[in-house]
Order: C-alpha cells, then sequence, then structure tokens
C-alpha cells in the first residue's frame, strides 16, 4: 500500500510541483440493520475503498477522490488535483500556507474485546429486536419503533510527501432508537444513540433493556406533559444538554476555520466570555468515546485541548492551515468522513468540566424555571446565535421539579448565555452522536449540570 | 472531465448483478447502479482557494430470499471477483436476516415517460477553469456592494450523474442527468456588530445559473442584516421565504404524507384523506416529473416511473407519497417516491419535487400588505421539530421586522412556535417568486397568527 500511494506523492511534487501532497487510502467495511417495529427492512454490508489526494500548488488546494487504488487511475487523479489547484491559484490573494510538522510513521492496530467484523449478523440482528420488543411492549401507547444500527472496521491509510506514513485501524459501532407514541391528537417522540470506538462491549454497558426502557419510557411520559410557556426563565441543563450547548454554541465557533470566517470569538482570544464557573475541552483521547482516535486526517496526533479556562477563550480548534495563520500548534481536528471528501476541523469530543454543585443544590434557590434533561437537536450561527431543542423537559416550581414539558427550545447569544452560568454540578456525562458540517462525523459531547440565570425559552403557551 | 461509464456499460452492470444473484438462488433480484462525477470550485473566506473533483461509482443489490431481504454495496466495479463477492454477500445477509411476511415483491416493468430539462452537455464539457471564472464573478459581485460584506465561503459545482436499475421483474432502465449550482454565504460586520450567515444560490439542471445575481443578493442580505435589534413577543404576520418554509416542512409536512408515516402512526395525517388540512391557498403536487426539477428522472429508486402526485388540492389532503412496498400493502401501485443514497442504501420513501402554486402577488406586494409583521429567511433549529406533531420551536435568521407594509429592520433573538398544521391552515396569500430549494418548489408565503418569542 505504502508503495502505491507514494508513487502518487511523487507525481504530484515531481511533476506538478507541489509544495505538499497527501495521499488517504481507506478500506473500510460496514454492516447497517434498520429494523422498523422489529421488522428487518433489509440486513445489508457494503465495502467501501478509496483514495483521497489533496496538493497544495502555487498556494492553492486540489483535491480528487477515486474508488479504486490502481496506481494508473491515482496517477490520473493526481495530475487532476495538481490541474485544479493551478487553475484555483489563478485568482488567489494570500497563498495558503502550512505550519510544519514533524514527520510521524505509525501503525496503530485495535484489538478490541469484541470485534464486531466477527459478530454474526443474526446476533445483531437479535440485539436490535430485543431492544424493540423492551420498547414496543412498553406500553400500547408506544406506536412505533425504528432502530437504526451500523458497524464499522477496517484500515485508513495517510502518506504525505514530508516523510509521513500512518496505517491506523478503525472501528466505529453506532446504534440509534426512535419511538413514538400516541394518544388522542398528541404524538410524541423520544431519541437515543449508542455509539463507540472500542467494540460491539458497548451493548453491555447499554445494554437493548437499559436503552430500550429509557426510550419508551420517556415517549409515554412525554405524553402528559405540557407546553412551556414562553419568555425567559432561569432554567438547569442537565450533561446531555450541556453537551450540546457547548458543541453546538461554542465549539463550531471555535474550530478555527469559522473563526476565521468570522465567528464571534474571532477578536476574543485571551478574553473572558464566560462566568469563571465555565471550563471546555475538546478532547480527541478519551478512550473508547465515539470521537476518539489516534491520528487525524491530516496526519495529526490528537490531543486534549483546551478552549475555555475559567471563563477565557485560551485556544480554538486547528488544523496545519489555520495553525500557520495563527502561528500556533495543529490540534489533530482535521477529519473527512470518507475517501470521497476533503478534511476539515471538526470536534471531537467536547465538554464541560464539573465543578462542585450536588444536582439538589443547583434546583433549590429556583421558583419557577425549567429542567432541560435531554435535547432533540441544535444548531448554531456564527454570530452566536444558537438554538437547542429539548426532548425531555420538566417544570422547576419552588426548589423541586415539576410537571413534564414537551417541544421546548432555548435560544440565546452563546457569550451572552455563557456568562448567565451561575452554578456547575460535580457530576459529569459524556454522550455519543453524529455532527454535521456537510459532512457527518461521529463525536461524544458532554459535561455537568449546569445552572443558568436566564434563558429565553420558546414556547408556544 | 473523467471518463464515465456509459449507458451499456452500466445496463450490463446491473443486469449481470441481477443474472448472478439468480442464479446463485435469490428468489428474487435489484441492482442499482450509480456514478457521480462533480467538480467544484470553492470560495473559502474572501477568495477562491481549491477545486475538488470526487468520482463515485458503486452498485447496490437487493436480494430476496424466502421473504428475507438482503442488501450489499460495492464501490469496486473493476474487478468481476469483487462484484460477485458483493452479490453473494446480499445473498447471505438475506439468509442471516428475518422474512418480512408482508413483502409482495419488487416491482413489475412499466413505461417510462420522458422528461424535460434535466442533461445539459455544456455542463458535462465545463473546465475547472470555467467554474473558477464563475466563481470568481460571484465574488468580484459580492464585494462591490458594500465593504461591510464578507463572503464567508461559497463555490460552483458541476456534476453529471447517471443511474441504472435492473431487477427480476424484468425491468432494466438507465437515465443521466446534470446539476450545477452555485452558492456564496455572506456576512455583515461593523463596529463589533456580526450579522448572522446569509447565504444565496442558484441550482439548475441546464446550465443558466447567475453567479453574479447570487453574490449581488447575498451582499445586500449581508448589510440590510446589520444594526439588529430585539422585536416584543406576539402573534403577527410572518412571511417565510422559500429557504425557511423548506426548513420548515422538511421535518414536519413533508413527513406526514409519506405512506411510510401514515402506516407507522407516526403522521398527524392518518385517516384525514379527503379532509381539509391546509387554508384553501394551498395546493401541493409531489411532481418527480417538474421541468428542470433538482430531482426529476425517469424513474424512482426501484425502477418506477415518477410521475406527478397531487397531494393538497385548494386545502384538502387528496394522496399519500408511496414507495413500492408501502403501496403493495394497501392494494395500490407506488407513485414513484422511492429515494436512494445512491448506491449506498436500500430505497426509502421520499418527496420528489415538492411543488406549492404559486399566487398571483410579487413578493413587494406581499410585503405592502403586512402592516406588522416579520420576513423570515431562514430558521436555525427546524430539524428539532417534533416530526410527528408538528410542533416547532425555532429561531428566526435572518429576519426583518415589517411596519406598515416595509421592510424597517433586521431582528435578533427572534424565536418561532407553533405547530406546522396549524400554520397551514392559517397561510393567507402565496406570492408569484417560485423557486426550487432542495425538495421544495414554492413561492413566499403568508402567514397569520405566528407566535413570535423575542424579549
Amino acid at each position: 500500500m505504502k508503495d502505491i500511494l507514494s508513487k502518487a506523492v511523487n507525481v504530484a511534487v515531481q511533476k506538478y510541483g507541489a509544495e505538499y501532497a497527501e495521499v488517504r487510502g481507506q478500506k473500510l467495511f460496514k454492516t447497517m440493520l434498520t429494523l422498523k417495529e422489529g421488522r428487518a427492512e433489509a440486513a445489508k454490508q457494503g465495502i467501501e475503498n478509496g483514495a483521497a489526494l489533496r496538493v497544495l500548488v502555487n498556494g492553492a488546494w486540489g483535491f480528487a477522490s477515486v474508488g479504486t487504488f490502481d496506481v494508473e487511475t491515482l496517477t490520473m487523479a493526481v495530475s487532476d488535483a495538481c490541474k485544479m489547484a493551478k487553475a484555483a491559484s489563478s485568482k488567489l490573494k494570500k497563498p495558503i500556507k502550512l505550519i510544519s510538522t514533524k514527520p510521524i510513521e505509525d501503525k496503530v492496530i485495535l484489538k478490541p474485546r469484541k470485534d464486531p467484523s466477527k459478530i454474526s449478523i443474526e446476533d445483531k440482528i437479535n440485539t436490535t429486536l430485543t431492544m424493540n420488543s423492551k420498547i414496543l411492549g412498553y406500553d400500547n401507547r408506544v406506536k412505533s419503533c425504528t432502530i437504526d444500527y451500523l458497524d464499522l472496521t477496517g484500515t485508513n491509510y495517510f502518506i504525505n510527501n514530508e516523510g509521513s506514513y500512518i496505517e491506523q485501524d478503525k472501528l466505529y459501532v453506532w446504534s440509534r432508537i426512535l419511538a413514538t407514541a400516541k394518544e388522542g391528537d398528541i404524538f410524541t417522540f423520544s431519541r437515543e444513540e449508542i455509539g463507540s470506538t472500542s467494540g460491539y462491549e458497548v451493548f453491555d454497558v447499554e445494554t437493548p433493556e437499559i436503552v430500550g426502557e429509557r426510550v419508551a419510557k420517556r415517549a409515554v411520559e412525554q405524553l402528559k406533559a405540557k407546553p412551556p410557556k414562553g419568555g425567559t426563565f432561569p432554567v438547569i441543563l442537565g450533561p446531555n444538554v450541556v453537551g450540546v450547548f457547548v458543541h453546538e454554541a461554542f465549539g463550531h465557533l471555535a474550530e478555527a476555520d469559522l473563526t476565521l470566517s468570522g465567528s464571534v470569538l474571532l477578536d476574543k482570544l485571551g478574553k473572558k466570555i464566560a462566568s469563571n464557573l465555565v471550563t471546555f475541552y475538546d478532547d480527541g483521547t478519551v478512550e473508547g468515546a465515539f470521537g476518539s482516535f489516534k491520528y487525524d486526517d491530516e496526519g495529526i496526533q490528537a490531543q486534549k485541548t483546551l478552549l475555555v479556562k475559567d471563563g477565557v477563550v485560551v485556544g480554538l480548534m486547528h488544523n496545519r492551515e489555520t495553525a500557520q495563520k495563527f502561528n500556533t500548534k495543529p490540534t489533530g481536528n482535521m477529519r473527512a468522513e470518507d475517501f470521497r471528501v476533503e478534511p476539515i476541523i471538526r470536534m471531537r469530543n467536547t465538554f464541560m468540566e464539573p465543578k462542585d454543585h450536588s444536582f439538589e443544590e443547583l434546583i433549590e434557590d429556583v421558583k419557577f424555571g425549567y429542567y432541560f434533561k435531554s435535547f432533540r437537536g441544535g444548531q448554531a450561527n456564527l454570530d452566536g446565535t444558537f438554538q437547542v431543542g429539548i426532548q425531555e423537559a420538566y417544570e422547576i416550581v419552588k426548589g423541586e421539579l415539576g410537571e413534564p414539558v414537551r417541544n421546548a427550545s432555548i435560544s440565546g447569544n452563546t457569550l451572552e448565555t455563557l456568562f448567565k452560568v451561575d452554578a456547575v454540578g460535580k457530576d459529569f456525562e459524556l454522550w455519543p452522536g453524529r455532527c454535521g458540517k456537510r459532512q457527518t462525523v461521529f463525536v461524544c459531547d458532554g459535561g455537568p449540570h449546569v445552572r443558568v440565570k436566564e434563558v429565553l425559552v420558546g414556547g408556544s403557551a | 472531465m473523467v471518463v464515465a461509464l456509459k449507458k451499456e456499460q452500466m445496463l450490463d452492470i446491473a443486469e449481470d448483478a441481477v443474472d448472478f444473484a439468480l442464479k446463485k438462488g435469490a428468489d428474487e433480484a435489484e441492482a442499482f447502479a450509480y456514478q457521480g462525477l462533480t467538480t467544484t470550485v470553492v470560495i473559502e473566506r474572501g477568495q477562491i482557494a481549491r477545486s475538488t473533483r470526487i468520482v463515485d461509482r458503486g452498485l447496490g443489490i437487493r436480494a430476496i430470499i424466502k421473504k428475507a431481504i438482503g442488501f450489499s454495496y460495492t464501490n469496486v466495479l473493476r474487478s468481476k471477483a469483487a462484484v460477485e463477492e458483493t452479490i453473494l454477500k446480499a445473498l447471505s445477509s438475506a439468509k442471516a436476516s428475518k422474512p418480512d411476511e408482508e413483502w409482495r415483491g419488487l416491482p413489475a416493468k412499466k413505461q417510462l415517460k420522458s422528461v424535460e430539462n434535466t442533461y445539459d452537455h455544456k455542463i458535462v464539457e465545463l473546465h475547472s477553469e470555467d467554474l473558477v471564472k464563475a466563481a470568481s464573478l460571484m465574488l468580484d459581485a459580492a464585494e462591490k456592494v458594500d465593504k461591510r460584506v464578507f463572503p464567508v465561503e461559497g463555490g460552483v459545482g458541476a456534476s453529471y450523474l447517471s443511474r441504472a436499475i435492473a431487477n427480476s421483474n424484468g425491468v432494466a432502465a438507465f437515465d443521466h442527468g446534470t446539476i450545477i449550482e452555485c452558492s456564496l454565504a455572506t456576512l455583515g460586520q461593523e463596529a463589533g456588530e456580526v450579522t448572522p450567515i446569509c447565504f444565496e444560490f442558484n441550482v439548475e439542471r441546464k446550465y443558466a445559473i447567475d453567479p453574479e445575481w447570487v453574490g449581488k443578493e447575498a451582499a445586500r442580505l449581508a448589510v440590510s442584516a446589520l444594526k439588529a435589534k430585539k422585536i416584543e413577543t406576539k402573534s403577527t404576520n410572518v412571511i417565510f421565504s422559500q429557504f425557511a418554509l423548506q426548513d420548515l416542512l422538511y421535518f414536519t409536512l413533508i413527513n406526514a404524507v409519506k405512506a411510510y408515516y401514515v402506516q407507522r402512526d407516526q403522521s398527524a395525517f392518518k385517516g384525514k384523506i379527503g379532509e381539509k388540512v391546509a387554508s384553501e391557498n394551498v395546493t401541493i403536487h409531489d411532481d418527480g416529473l417538474f421541468q428542470g426539477g433538482i430531482r426529476t428522472w425517469e424513474f424512482d429508486g426501484e425502477g418506477v416511473p415518477q410521475q406527478k402526485t397531487l397531494v393538497i388540492e385548494r386545502g384538502v389532503l387528496r394522496n399519500f407519497l408511496y414507495d413500492n412496498y408501502t403501496a403493495k400493502k394497501e392494494g395500490k401501485e407506488s407513485t414513484g417516491n422511492a429515494t436512494r443514497a445512491g448506491y449506498l442504501s436500500t430505497p426509502n420513501v421520499e418527496a420528489t419535487n415538492f411543488h406549492m402554486i404559486s399566487g398571483k402577488k410579487s413578493p413587494e406586494e406581499l410585503i405592502g400588505e403586512v402592516d406588522d409583521g416579520l420576513l423570515v429567511y431562514s430558521l436555525q433549529g427546524a430539524h428539532s421539530s417534533n416530526p410527528a406533531s408538528g410542533e416547532f420551536s425555532v429561531v428566526a435568521t435572518p429576519a426583518w421586522k415589517i411596519e406598515n407594509g416595509k421592510i424597517a429592520y433586521a431582528t435578533r433573538g427572534t424565536m418561532l412556535a407553533g405547530n406546522i398544521f396549524q400554520l397551514l391552515k392559517n397561510i393567507s396569500e402565496l406570492a408569484n417568486n417560485e423557486r426550487k430549494i432542495g425538495q421544495l418548489v414554492a413561492p413566499w408565503v403568508l402567514v397569520e397568527n405566528v407566535r413570535v418569542i423575542g424579549k
């Protein structure tokens, strides 16, 4: 493999004078299942082999991808990439440069306790069927249950013209479970995700029974929930919601490509943007977590990156291009969904650091507010406007949890909201998920329970 | 452009795969061959910084044994052995899976209708230099508008797509098409204020995009989004642009009319055929044959002819959208709404071109009718809507306050909350500015009595 890939790199440098050239190879195998109400829609298996070629010529990027390792095709593709880079460079204002890094040679071999590629499809179907029975059997108001399952195994190859060569095993196990319940005209909806880079043993902890009950119970309890009042309220955010908030409302703004694109953090490095209680990390090294890996898709070792310390922005997530602009080090955040696409700066496991409050202490002083336990989705804009939709919420009345609330969402400006964090819990949870930024990658988000003095709650009542 | 596999090659790959699967013991088999060749030129932070070319092709096979379905795919088409191994995997998957008692077979062969304005050889012949030129026009146009505008990202992309399908009922069909698009996302920046992302784009099947207009318009939006103010909480009139409408409908209404959702008790429209579900102004077709439509093809992901299906007629619900499986379950015919993610997935029910029929008024006239309200260009968080109940709670950004029939100022931190099915009943007017965005073909719509949450 090394010989094949290095030929392509050599063509770029020797024939087209590329300043930089890299090839990523990928040999992956996927197994997928979709069950709807226990009906196996199809058992699916797929092979995805291919190569991605990225070159820097005259200060502009060229990129090509092909679904083969055939030397002739790779040579054509790398020529293509170089010619396209030249075409793009014709209108270049500022040539792109990369910070220099030490070449790496390594081979990362995974030894999962339960290798998903060695587990039969029958077993995987049975796991999902057990979950399905638990959900549909929980209550007759549960009307539907969709379970998606995916595992991916294989090897990624990376080579560049600076002497790096990395072979890295890949392993992901993922499942998404959706249930709906209905009573009269009321529909509710509940979602969970399971994700791991360690192996199929994730189902020993997140067992089909535990996850199934969590999903079904939420859908049913939401049936008796009421809509929230619209307006500004004190809220307690659960770890699951804190995670998506850190990821969406802050994390994307701290991806250096987006920071440079004009995110509100651009002029905030070294400045205070949050209360003293706020410390954020993006960490690629959490063992077995869904967003972990050893090397990113630019051949840089993943690290634990401190983004905000005691309310002050101290770091961003960088690739070699943005690190050069900020005169700093790349953080190992360059990720590509697969060989078809270019790597871009992405998060890994993003979380808030816990402090000292118990849940009871957080809630006791709230006269009226909301407890947002689990999110449905979130989104942010470069100006710092965020929105997080909530799938499980409760009223807080006189310091105690009250009735369930459905279809709430919170919104505001990230920087204004972070100053309103006035107490942080001592617990900690990390939740797996997927993040979309033109491409999809696997991540984790999390943190402790957090109290926010006031936040805008969107409600229809 | 890279040499594409020809019609005959694509059909051969698909038909051979079906034959091999049957020979190896499948009761039924279907093969879907796909290729996509895409060249793009990318604008990044105010300059053209990169160009990419992606060649993706592969084959997906469904094999059915005793009503159990197996699927496998590969992107390795060069080697016959690799393709055959993939077909055997589809068979082994079927054997490992459980029978689906409601399986009623793959679709039968049907006469296809021809489609118009979906292929343009000019797009196939474009070079990256041509795309650089178009991107440059767009960028220059944006920068000329105002110094406060920062072009964040965008680009121009040209694609050639082709697909071939074969199944054991004698279906064998090929279709190809082109798509070209240009887009620009901008920000307005002034004295510490940053606007939300403002976005404009063109997408066409023929070489008829206007990058200059896109650049100018994206920049104009960014300037007008500056000096944003908070507004009061109340129920008011809201004009939704197509971007906002697409976001809202994609996660709610479009799901509610899919047979999958209806049959599984996940749709608020179950049992409501013939009932009034929207205001009388609303007529919607799902039109898989829409001229030049982004999702117009001769056949769907199962080889069934695409068609025009009346979904809502003057506010009355008329039909749901079906693929072969959901249709046969009700003793009906598929409406040609099976979609695939290239060769990578099995078919799913999806809208084609969801066409909301326009009204007569210009967008300016529509704004002119509003004494007090909001013009919403885009939404944040629509994907967190409750897909079954239609309840949503989203941020309107960018959005503008309308006062006395004129756009008064940009707003910030504004949320909209409500229920899409109620909202459909409150659509009082539709403009005449129809355009294609994602699955939607629609004009601006004016909705009365929307809950707006401000300060």
